[in-house]
């Protein structure tokens, strides 16, 4: 074989290969554990759920934590977003005000806020069934936090017509919501279990449904279980997903290093072919 | 007018209209940045190596920030022109910020001039390849004077490779006259560090001719002294910056191994990152030991930059710019895969991001940056651009690999070039150049006025 076809065909192959490389990635490393990435966002992915924490330099996602429905489990489909833009720790912004640093053990992601007179930490930990977000100090806190969806068609079964303003709902520790997904045709659940009974609990109505749910509490520790599922309605299509691209990458590859060694086989004759008929 | 030069003064013309009004934000953000910490006196590399060390304790991963990366000297070439500005526009801030995620504040009326002051040494690099190409064939000249890559790359991002490009020129152009120059000019030419693969092949082709090697190794020592500087100073800084972040950079760019950015695992993308790198070295060494002796220079520089392009870790859209102009020399290459990098820019860029100097004038057009933003960012959430941006990574990979097996072909059947061996060294002294000026190349009466003026002015030994 001459050189140039062996090298040709070790770079084909060499191309082609490497494609693999996210799908490989994906189906054996990435499932199940804390991954950095970026400039610092992490996030973890499991048969149900897919978590994403945004890096410090960003105070949305903090978490935000996506469901997999069963029957399209590329979807992802936002359950409940934690904001520190929107949240405050003895009445200093977390986003704002706190010097952030992360660590990432393969279970639990521990994000901890740092201000002169005061350490919180904030453990995420996803299991099959549920996401934990837990605040914890050495010291009692007041906290208010922000649990953002767009959106959400009832909370603790109030739906939008019985809410027209924000509304403090009965004190629990079990807020449940339901939400449409247009895309998938489907309906969702979502739950969220409070360690502690909160001081407050409000609900945010915005147009078509509630896209907010605030607690406040006053604890030196709380935790927020997380769980979501979804339901097909109708007869949803598989839709895209960036999810879906570590399996899309092998046909870009094949298909361009094809398209190269036909050109390279037949490019030349075609062209010879041209000239001779246009002289 | 004689054509030369009114290709150049027209190749001028274009960028300095455009460069006021076009950037990059994080890029020039870091020339401007840069320029104010060198007039102060300040230590560029502390500062980079500093800020990275913070996000590396905020994340706990080993995350890089993205500031002055290059060769020490570089800054040098633009505080000059940033001190012209201070003197007119005084010592305001005039963009704040623009580290990538965030958006610059922008200062008016003197953005526009400070965006022509800091560009005018990209402009001037430019020009300065149009000159010396026009010497030795107007068509060629013509095309990297009003290549739209070219143009994008220097005067409306603000990327400066066509420093690159015209020392690279420089160092291929002097080395069969004066091998100190030659050294002088590769050794400007590594203010991007990447053309640092081309070592070995000098190194090689003037192995045995001691000195001649000195000679070279004399004119890049120069040129090394500024890090040497640093290295004493602040050796964990510049290390940490130019070593350790260039070394542990994920791979990526208009190349075939952008998958990675799917990959949302550093640690892992990082170990990945290393399969190139074997590679590289590996091809490097074939090459330079079965063809950098006996290919001319010209396909010798070519073919190795090639494969740093295929096996590199990071070829960024610009890179191409810096041997654009060794490209057009030789006769096996097809200058026409700029075309592939150009794409990938606007695939990995919106347009507008290049343009807001001109969208910060007003809050209706901040609106609108901020609705197609909106759009941009869906599209990236979806990963509907990654599709095209590998693809077109793909290509321009299978290009200049298309280019590489020319070059080794042409070499391996001695149709490269006309190579001329000088009798007592063995080293050859001219390479490919386009039929129509060659003969006045090889005697010399046709040889760039500018070079020749340089290396009487410089050589040691005065030829």
């Amino acid at each position: 074989m001459k050189l140039k076809t062996r090298l040709t065909l070790f770079f084909a192959v060499y191309i082609i290969a490497l494609s693999f490389v996210p799908l490989l990635h994906d189906t054996l490393i990435a499932q199940s554990r804390w991954l950095g990435y970026g400039t610092g966002t992490y996030q973890y992915q499991n048969q149900d759920y897919f978590v994403l924490f945004n890096d410090p330099y960003d105070g949305s996602s903090k978490p935000h934590i996506h469901v997999n429905p069963s029957f399209a489990p590329a979807a992802r489909v936002s359950l409940l977003e934690f904001s520190d833009w929107t949240s405050w720790v003895n009445d200093h912004n977390l986003f704002n005000e706190f010097d952030v640093t992360m660590r990432a053990d393969p279970r639990i992601l521990d994000v901890t806020y740092t201000r002169p007179e005061m350490v919180i930490h904030k453990y995420v930990e996803v299991s099959s069934d549920s996401v934990k977000v837990t605040l914890q100090s050495e010291k009692e806190f007041s906290a208010h936090l922000e649990m953002w969806r767009w959106v959400m068609s009832s909370i603790n079964g109030i739906s939008i017509k019985d809410a027209t303003k924000p509304l403090a709902i009965p004190l629990t520790t079990v807020v449940e919501f339901t939400f449409e997904d247009e895309r998938l045709q489907s309906l969702g659940r979502g739950r969220i279990v409070m360690s502690a009974m909160p001081a407050q609990v409000e609900i945010w109505p915005h147009e078509k449904g509630f896209n907010r749910i605030t607690v406040d509490f006053v604890n030196s520790m709380m935790t927020f279980t997380v769980s979501g599922s979804m339901e097909a309605v109708g007869a949803p299509s598989q839709p895209w997903s960036y999810a879906l691209l570590p399996y899309v990458m092998p046909i870009v590859a094949i298909t361009v290093v094809a398209l190269y060694l036909l050109v390279g086989k037949y490019g030349r004759a075609l062209k010879n072919r041209a000239t001779r008929r246009s002289s | 007018m004689e054509e030369r030069s009114r290709i150049v003064l027209l190749a001028a013309a274009v960028r300095v209209a455009i460069a006021p009004f076009f950037m990059h934000a994080g890029d020039v953000g870091t020339i401007y940045e840069s320029s104010i910490m060198a007039l102060k006196g300040l230590n560029i590399y502390d500062f980079v190596s500093a800020k990275t060390l913070q996000m590396q304790n905020a994340t706990g991963l080993p995350v890089f920030f993205e500031g002055y990366a290059y060769h020490p000297l570089l800054i040098y070439f633009f505080a000059p022109f940033y001190w012209v500005f201070t003197l007119i526009a005084g010592q305001g801030p005039v963009m704040i910020d623009g580290h990538y995620p965030a958006l610059p504040v922008l200062i008016y009326p003197w953005t526009p001039l400070l965006l022509l002051m800091l560009k005018i040494p990209i402009i001037l690099a430019d020009v300065l390849v149009v000159y010396v190409l026009a010497g030795m064939d107007a068509r060629k000249a013509k095309i990297y004077a009003f290549c739209p890559y070219v143009i994008f790359v220097g005067a409306v991002w603000g990327m400066f490779d066509a420093f690159v490009g015209l020392f690279l020129l420089a160092s291929y152009l002097t080395s069969s006259r004066s091998k100190f120059l030659s050294g002088l000019f590769y050794g400007l030419s590594l203010m991007k560090l990447y053309t640092a693969v081309l070592l070995p092949l000098y190194a090689v082709r003037l192995y045995g001719r001691w000195k001649e090697l000195a000679q070279f190794l004399g004119g890049l020592a120069i040129t090394l002294l500024p890090v040497a500087y640093y290295l004493v100073v602040s050796p964990k800084s510049i290390w940490n910056v130019l070593v350790t972040f260039q070394g542990g950079r994920l791979m990526g760019g208009v190349n075939l191994y952008n998958f990675i950015w799917i990959v949302q695992d550093l640690i892992f993308d990082l170990v990945v990152s290393m399969v190139p790198t074997i590679l590289l070295i590996v091809a490097l060494f074939y090459l330079i030991t079965r063809f950098g002796r006996k290919a001319p220079l010209l396909e010798s520089i070519l073919a190795i930059m090639f494969v740093y392009f295929l096996f590199g870790k990071v070829i960024n859209e610009q890179f191409l710019v810096s041997i654009f102009p060794l490209i057009l020399l030789s006769r096996e290459c097809d200058h026409k895969i700029w075309v592939a990098p150009f794409i990938f820019i606007f695939l990995r860029s919106p347009f507008y991001y290049f343009m807001l100097p001109i969208l910060w004038t007003s809050p209706v057009f901040y609106g609108y940056y901020l609705q197609a933003d909106e759009v941009w960012r869906q599209l990236q959430a979806a990963g509907y651009l990654q599709i095209p941006m590998y693809a077109v990574g793909i290509a321009f990979s299978l290009l200049i690999f298309w280019n590489l097996l020319q070059l080794v072909d042409a070499t391996r059947g001695g149709t490269a070039s006309i190579p001329r061996v000088t009798e007592s060294t063995g080293f050859q002294q001219k390479t490919t150049v386009p039929d129509q000026f060659r003969p006045e190349f090889q005697n010399g009466s046709g040889r760039d006025e500018l070079v020749n003026r340089l290396m009487v002015a410089l050589s040691p030994d005065g030829r």
